[in-house]
């Protein structure tokens, strides 16, 4: 057999209930890939509560705690505590959360377990609203989308939270986002995070073709946009938060190629979508000039 | 496959509220509208070569470093990638998809490594036995001859090639110069070409003139006939014959045979052709100054475009919209040459617009040396009468070469007047092929129109735009010294980097990414093949978008 681009070990079975060209699903079977067997998984309310079938049949090979909309990190804290005290340290316990059980309700609960530095990954797959239930806007929604709580005429005026720099200020050993559609990338970083003591912080773009109003396709293709576009990059937080490292090495594409197939923002004019694209080189500034900070300072021993 | 579990009551379930059974059960196969499948296509640099070399194959497997079956892949359509390698005009190029990318794909240059590996390693080629009783006469040893011959031994056949002159090739022999073609490589071409199969050779033999068709058609169950042309076409001027004008093809022919020739102090070539610029550029090797003459311009020229190039770095001089009007000679040597002045009026048969004289526009060259290249003929003397020949060229009424006369077949320049090796190449393996048909009653095969893709069908997400790898070359000062091979040929990691360019258009090289994105696990990564499985693949087309290919068509359910 000729050698495979990613590992070939499927801990994600067909016959699950996500829509076409679901990101999240992709997301999921990549980070089992990185992960392997030895690894518990929390699951808040989200897509991903249904996505893996419904009592009592699941479409994972790992064993999933449904838990509580606002309560994944918390208790992937009590899992992990529950299966040290029975003489299990192999086991890695992860949380996987949607973005309003991450951003929004979920956020207590995950500031604490970080500010404990809890031994647990917390993964959230951001589809950018509340998909689950109808796609409601949710904080890490971007600026200028249209949902069913921000309608065209009122769409979201606010920009995505930014939950990165949240996580940073909590001082936990490892941070990292990922896009679905470098999936050779994602394994690498959950595959690192997968060997770190206390709470690792994993963030996976998952487009929604359904709540993006986006042909299930092109999918990928905007996990890919979203990248070369630096809507969304992908970024390294260690020691503690304080050293950041960006991948650059791509070559940029217009905001505008990454917006316009996507249904939710198809009222923007040329000029919103300018400035949004203003804010996002911004945004990307910003991450380069932490970049070149943190380049000055020691690393920590781990 | 799983089973869908059903409670009938509390009692059956298990004491936590957890899973017990997977999910392979749903079968979301049933959500698709849509499906997808694996539907290669041809590459259209495949296309665009008149052999229809697999080019795309036989690059992806130097990716891969199995040079023995890219070698493989191409012998399967051009028994000479040596001499193609070095010498082809390359229309695949022109239509490489990567040209709308960046830049075509450099094929002869990694047509012509793997040439000269299969040069290398003898053992590549394998030796046919003759396993059939049928026996063809090949007349002509030119790459027509030669393609013609090889082909039909592979199948088995034994062929009896007939050749004029004392030493095989053709115009790769004769015409073309070691700067460009070594005749070392023609020679160990051929060689190749013979000991691969049932081949016997007849050389110094003229066939109409030493031995006749008829006897031919005797002894032989087919004959192919691959004549080329080669006779300078003249130029029907006031004193032409005599001292100091030579015909181009007889000039190459001193050149290749290693005598020394002195064109003089100046040389003008009379032509725009293939010919006319290796008479220049064999003229300048010798110190000459060289212009070319040509009637019409640049544009019209029927040259290589490289050899265009290479001769202007040469130092060849142009001088566009003039022909010879008349000669003149002082004490029996030639002085002067009256040139015609011309401009280019109403487009001919060829398209090309027609030249005209300028009425009462002369100049004068002081020349040493006039040397004619403009055009080639067939002699047919001996042929014309067994087989009906039109414009002095052998008339075929069938993609294969077929002619007036059954069993009869032709192919290669006699055919189509100048062309190209590589349609001489296509046109021997053509007749081959028919041959083979024709004695073994076989089926034609069906011919379809094939499917292919164009840059839209590429996801250029996946490539990086590259320049071209082109070949080392010596420096001119090195060439213009004598007649060294001027394209050294690609370097190991040369040739590695511009096979790594190839999009491999159409056709799947195992990139993994329809299996890897699919969100549905829909897809089973065989050893050297993908299948959807549709019992689960609910058509969202992630694949189809995500193959950097076009390998991946798709149809709409139940049409
Ligand atoms: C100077 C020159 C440079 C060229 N450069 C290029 C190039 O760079 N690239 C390219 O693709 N093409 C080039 N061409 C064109 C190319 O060489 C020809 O298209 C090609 O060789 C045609 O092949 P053929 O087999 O039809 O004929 P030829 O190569 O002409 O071979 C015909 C053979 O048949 C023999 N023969 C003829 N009559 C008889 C007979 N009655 N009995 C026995 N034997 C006979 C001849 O002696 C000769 O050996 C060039 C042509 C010339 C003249
Ligand atoms: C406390 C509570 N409030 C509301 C809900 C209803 N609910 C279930 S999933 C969901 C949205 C989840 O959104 P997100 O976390 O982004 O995940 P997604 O569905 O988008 O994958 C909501 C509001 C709930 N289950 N519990
Ligand atoms: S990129 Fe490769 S397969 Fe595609 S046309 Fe060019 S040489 Fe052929
Ligand atoms: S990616 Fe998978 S589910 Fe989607 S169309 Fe292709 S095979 Fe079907
Ligand atoms: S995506 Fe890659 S592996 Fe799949 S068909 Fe296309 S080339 Fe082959
Ligand atoms: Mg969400």
């Amino acid at each position: 057999m000729r050698p495979a681009k990613i590992p070939t070990e499927e801990l994600m079975t067909s016959g699950h209930l996500a829509c076409q060209g679901c990101g999240a699903t992709q997301a999921m079977r990549f980070a089992l890939k990185a992960m392997g067997p030895k690894t518990a998984l929390v699951i808040p309310a989200c897509c991903w509560s249904v996505i893996d079938g419904p009592f009592p049949h699941t479409s994972l090979k790992v064993p999933i705690c449904h838990t509580l909309f606002e309560a994944a990190a918390s208790t992937a804290s009590g899992l992990k505590a529950g299966l040290e005290m029975r003489g299990d340290t192999e086991t890695v316990v992860m949380a996987w959360a949607g973005d309003g059980g991450t951003f929004d309700i979920g956020i207590q609960a995950l500031s604490g377990a970080a500010e404990r530095n809890e031994d647990i990954m917390y993964c959230c797959y951001d589809n950018e609203a509340y998909m689950n239930t109808g796609i409601q806007r949710s904080s890490a929604t971007p600026v200028g989308a249209w949902t069913t709580t921000t309608p065209v005429a009122h769409y979201k005026k606010r920009p995505k939270k930014k939950i990165i720099d949240i996580m940073a200020a909590h001082s936990i050993p490892y941070i990292a986002t990922a896009s679905v559609a470098y999936p050779q990338d994602l394994i690498e970083k959950f595959r690192r995070a997968r060997e770190i003591k206390g709470t690792r912080f994993m963030h996976v773009l998952a487009p929604c073709p359904t709540g993006w109003k986006l042909a299930p396709e092109l999918s990928v293709a905007m996990a890919r946009l979203a990248v070369t576009s630096r809507v969304f990059p992908l970024i390294e937080v260690t020691d503690n938060g304080s050293t950041w490292k960006v991948w650059k090495d791509f070559e940029q594409t217009p905001v505008a190629d990454y917006m316009k197939p996507q249904g939710r923002f198809r009222h923007l004019t040329d000029k919103e979508i300018d400035s949004i694209e203003e804010e996002v080189d911004r945004n990307w500034q910003i991450m380069l000039s932490r970049e070149r900070l943190s380049a000055d300072l020691p690393g920590l021993e781990r | 496959m799983g089973e869908k579990i059903t409670f009938k009551s509390y009692k059956e379930m298990p004491i936590n509220a957890m899973s017990i059974a997977d999910m392979t059960w749903n079968l979301t196969g049933s959500w698709r509208n849509i499906r997808p499948y694996y539907d290669f296509k041809m590459s259209p640099c495949r296309l665009g070569c008149p052999a229809m070399e697999d080019i795309q194959r036989y690059i992806f497997l130097v990716t891969e470093k199995r040079y023995e079956e890219a070698w493989g892949a191409i012998i399967e359509n051009n028994p000479m990638p040596a001499v193609t390698g070095r010498v082809c005009f390359h229309p695949c190029m022109d239509k490489c998809t990567r040209k709308d990318f960046d830049q075509a794909i450099n094929i002869p240059a990694i047509e012509r490594s793997l040439g000269d590996m299969g040069l290398e390693n003898r053992d590549w080629m394998k030796k046919v036995d003759a396993s059939k009783k049928e026996k063809v006469a090949v007349v002509g040893s030119g790459p027509a001859g030669l393609s013609c011959a090889f082909y039909l031994a592979r199948m088995g056949y034994q062929v009896a090639m007939f050749e004029s002159e004392k030493a095989l090739g053709g115009i790769l022999r004769w015409g073309i110069p070691e700067y460009r073609l070594p005749n070392d490589v023609v020679d160990r071409v051929i060689s190749q070409i013979l000991g691969s199969g049932p081949i016997t050779v007849r050389a110094e033999t003229t066939v109409g003139r030493d031995i006749g068709l008829d006897e031919l058609e005797k002894e032989y169950d087919a004959i192919f006939l691959g004549l080329g042309l080669m006779k300078s076409r003249s130029l029907g001027i006031e004193g032409e014959k005599g001292k100091g004008i030579e015909p181009g093809l007889e000039f190459l022919k001193k050149v290749n045979s290693g005598e020394t020739v002195s064109p003089g102090k100046r040389a003008v070539v009379v032509g725009g052709g293939n010919t006319a610029m290796d008479v220049a550029r064999c003229a300048r090797r010798t110190g000459s100054d060289v212009t070319v003459v040509y009637r019409r311009t640049m544009n019209e020229m029927p040259a290589i475009k490289d050899e265009i190039e290479e001769a202007e770095k040469e130092g060849v001089h142009f001088h566009f919209l003039a022909a010879p009007k008349e000669v003149v000679r002082s004490g029996g040597k030639l002085a002067k040459v009256v040139f015609q002045e011309m401009e280019l009026g109403e487009p001919d048969e060829s398209g090309r617009r027609r030249p005209v004289p300028v009425e009462g526009r002369t100049f004068e060259l002081e020349v040493d040396t006039l040397f004619t290249a403009i055009g080639e003929q067939a002699d047919l003397t001996g042929i014309e009468k067994k087989v009906e020949c039109e414009w002095n060229m052998i008339k075929t009424t069938g993609e294969a070469g077929e002619t007036s006369s059954a069993r009869i077949f032709a192919g290669g320049d006699v055919v189509t007047g100048a062309a190209s090796v590589v349609d001489a190449v296509a046109a021997g393996r053509k007749a081959a092929g028919k041959l083979d048909r024709i004695f073994t009653s076989a089926d034609e095969p069906a011919v379809e129109e094939p499917k292919t893709v164009g840059i839209e069908e590429i996801n250029t997400a996946y490539f990086h735009q590259t320049k071209r790898t082109l070949v080392p070359r010596i420096p001119v000062e090195e060439a213009l010294k004598g007649y060294l091979e001027i394209n050294s040929g690609f370097l190991p990691e040369q040739l590695e980097a511009e096979a790594d360019r190839c999009f491999s258009c159409g056709v799947c090289n195992f990139c993994d990414n329809c299996w890897m994105y699919c969100p549905d696990v829909a897809i089973v990564r065989l050893e050297d093949s993908y299948e959807v499985n549709y019992d689960f693949c609910k058509g969202c087309l992630v694949c189809v978008v995500e193959c950097p290919r076009g390998c991946i068509s798709t149809r709409e359910e139940g049409k």
